[in-house]
């Protein structure tokens, strides 16, 4: 059953004429882990802030079309509500911090206070959602003495801990090392299990084949491609649309040409290239091959 | 910690009370001490009132060290002005136009000791009182929770504030931007220093409110929070004491007066 539904929805910007998004139609299922890939300017911003009601309650600008998450309308509820709904976490980690506390655990538990859930739950909720992220041994700290990667854990921490049914992420891993990347990925799959639905910005395009159950190309404010990742990954309309694309597609494709690919479809990771260039299997030395 | 709160961790009684207590404390002996007549009121109050306080608070070195570093310029010019412009007086000595009265020393004395016990209470608050606790217990009693949100940050954001001008500084001197030497020079600098700062700061405010609302800031909800700030029918007493205490001291002053 879909939980957010998306129906030609437009949207402008205020003192822009050019529509950031166009007509967007989008159905997420309950539970299901969507990605969204785009270029720079594609609207990937604007859709998750159309999603967690900042557009249009925060930007103003003119929205037409409608966006329903859990049956409810955006632009009929409140900001302060939707938040319960749709939960945003985005790229910029020390933005996120609230600033007015002095440990982890206060700055996580900052949106529980202001939605008024009692101290026991708040303890146990807190402890848990940083249990899951990993950093419960960050707890004491000032907010503002982490590294950037774990200011965006607690960043993410902080809006799960809200137990949104909708989790949108705008690149919640820039900032991350990639053995950090693989941690959340695997923190953000365990929500999808769960039952949360996770719409995720990501230029990480092979972190996305391994996770992702679908998504979405945006370019210039339109959806160009919907599909499975490894039907949208490899699509020969990212390389001409200048989208970021995963080498091993690109590599395979140059084989392609050669005939030295001999399957129909592209690899996206580097798995799925070993198998499809016939490598013999032998254990790589990181431990990465088959 | 990384604010610009002076509050010193420790284990102590004065730490465990009530924000407010200590709030309300510090009000009452900044009212006594203005009330209470004589040159000699201030220093009292400093030695039997504040000093052990802190000693309660296990604070008392650090007071002493804050109160001795920011009052020393103020102590050291109200002598020379008060003793130097005095009016009519009792000269000490005379050295040319110099002529230093008693009278104006024996008012630079009450003088300093106001200040003396004014900056004392104060520092002795914020070293054993964490700001934000403060605020929690200020907003259960009222305070908007918008206001208590900005002292807090502000208290959080200024040394990151000036953590990030230094930043600026050091990337525009790597780019060769002079910013030692005469005057005309230093002028020169500012803009490029400056700008980055403030356009910088300002695009930052819209991605922290929306981290904020994210959060449900504007929630309409009772807020609840997570630090438990312990409060006993005996603390509530002892503020309704100290504030009647207060109150009858100022009446009778004035009715001493009349």
């Amino acid at each position: 059953m879909a939980i957010v539904n998306l129906h030609n929805v437009t949207y402008t910007y205020p003192l822009t004429k050019t529509p950031a998004l166009q007509n967007i139609n989008m159905q997420v299922d309950e539970g299901e882990f969507v990605a969204v890939i785009g270029p720079n300017g594609a609207g990937k911003s604007t859709l998750c802030y159309t999603l967690a009601g900042f557009v249009p309650h925060f930007f103003k600008g003119e929205l037409t079309g409608s966006v329903e998450v859990a049956g409810q309308e955006s632009s009929k509820s409140n900001l302060h509500e939707w938040v319960l709904n749709v939960g945003l976490a985005f790229q910029n980690p020390f933005n996120q911090i609230s600033g007015a506390k002095y440990t982890v655990v206060e700055e996580i538990a900052f949106g529980l206070e202001n939605t008024g859930v009692p101290r026991d739950e708040m303890k146990q909720r807190v402890t848990d959602a940083m249990k899951l992220t990993g950093i419960s041994d960050l707890g004491d700290r000032s907010p503002y003495s982490l590294s950037g990667g774990q200011q965006q854990r607690v960043a993410l921490t902080s809006i799960l801990v809200m137990q949104p049914k909708v989790l949108v992420l705008d690149e919640p891993t820039s900032q991350m090392d990639p053995i950090g990347t693989r941690e959340v990925f695997g923190v953000i799959r365990t929500m999808a299990e769960k039952g949360m639905t996770v719409v995720l910005v990501e230029h990480k395009v092979e972190w996305i084949a391994n996770f992702a159950d679908r998504v979405i190309a945006l370019h210039e404010g339109q959806i160009l491609l919907d599909g499975t990742p490894g039907d949208v990954l490899t699509s020969d309309l990212l390389a001409e649309k200048g989208f970021g694309i995963s080498r091993y597609t690109s590599v395979a494709r140059k084989a392609k040409e050669s005939k030295l690919w001999k399957k129909d479809k592209l690899p996206v990771t580097l798995d799925e290239a070993v198998e499809g260039f016939d490598l013999t299997p032998h254990p790589s030395p990181r431990g990465r091959g088959k | 910690m990384n604010s610009l709160s002076i509050y010193v961790a420790r284990e102590s009684g004065l730490h465990t009370l009530n924000p407010i207590t200590k709030f309300v404390l510090t009000l009452c002996v900044l009212f006594c001490g203005f009330t209470l007549p004589g040159i000699w009121t201030s220093y009292l109050i400093l030695t039997f009132v504040i000093v052990p306080l802190a000693m309660w608070g296990k604070v008392t070195k650090r007071m002493i060290q804050l109160v001795i570093k920011i009052s020393w310029p103020f102590i050291l010019s109200v002598f020379i002005i008060q003793t130097l412009f005095w009016g009519q007086g009792t000269a000490l000595f005379e050295i040319g136009p110099l002529a230093p009265k008693i009278e104006g020393g024996v008012f630079a004395f009450h003088s300093s000791g106001r200040i003396l016990f004014i900056m004392a209470d104060f520092i002795l608050f914020s070293l054993t009182t964490r700001p934000d606790t403060l605020m929690i217990s200020l907003k259960q009693g009222g305070l908007p929770s918008g206001l208590a949100y900005i002292i807090v940050t502000t208290l959080q954001l200024v040394p990151q504030f000036v953590l990030k001008a230094n930043t600026i500084l050091d990337a525009q001197r790597s780019r060769g931007l002079e910013t030692q030497g005469n005057i005309i020079i230093r002028a020169r600098a500012l803009l490029p220093l400056v700008l980055p700062l403030v356009i910088g700061s300002l695009l930052e405010v819209e991605e922290r409110a929306i981290a904020i609302e994210a959060r449900a800031f504007n929630s309409k909800r009772v807020e609840t929070s997570l630090l438990d700030i312990p409060d006993t029918q005996n603390q509530r007493y002892a503020r309704i004491g100290l504030v009647l205490f207060t109150i009858l001291l100022i009446a009778g002053r004035y009715i001493w007066l009349s």
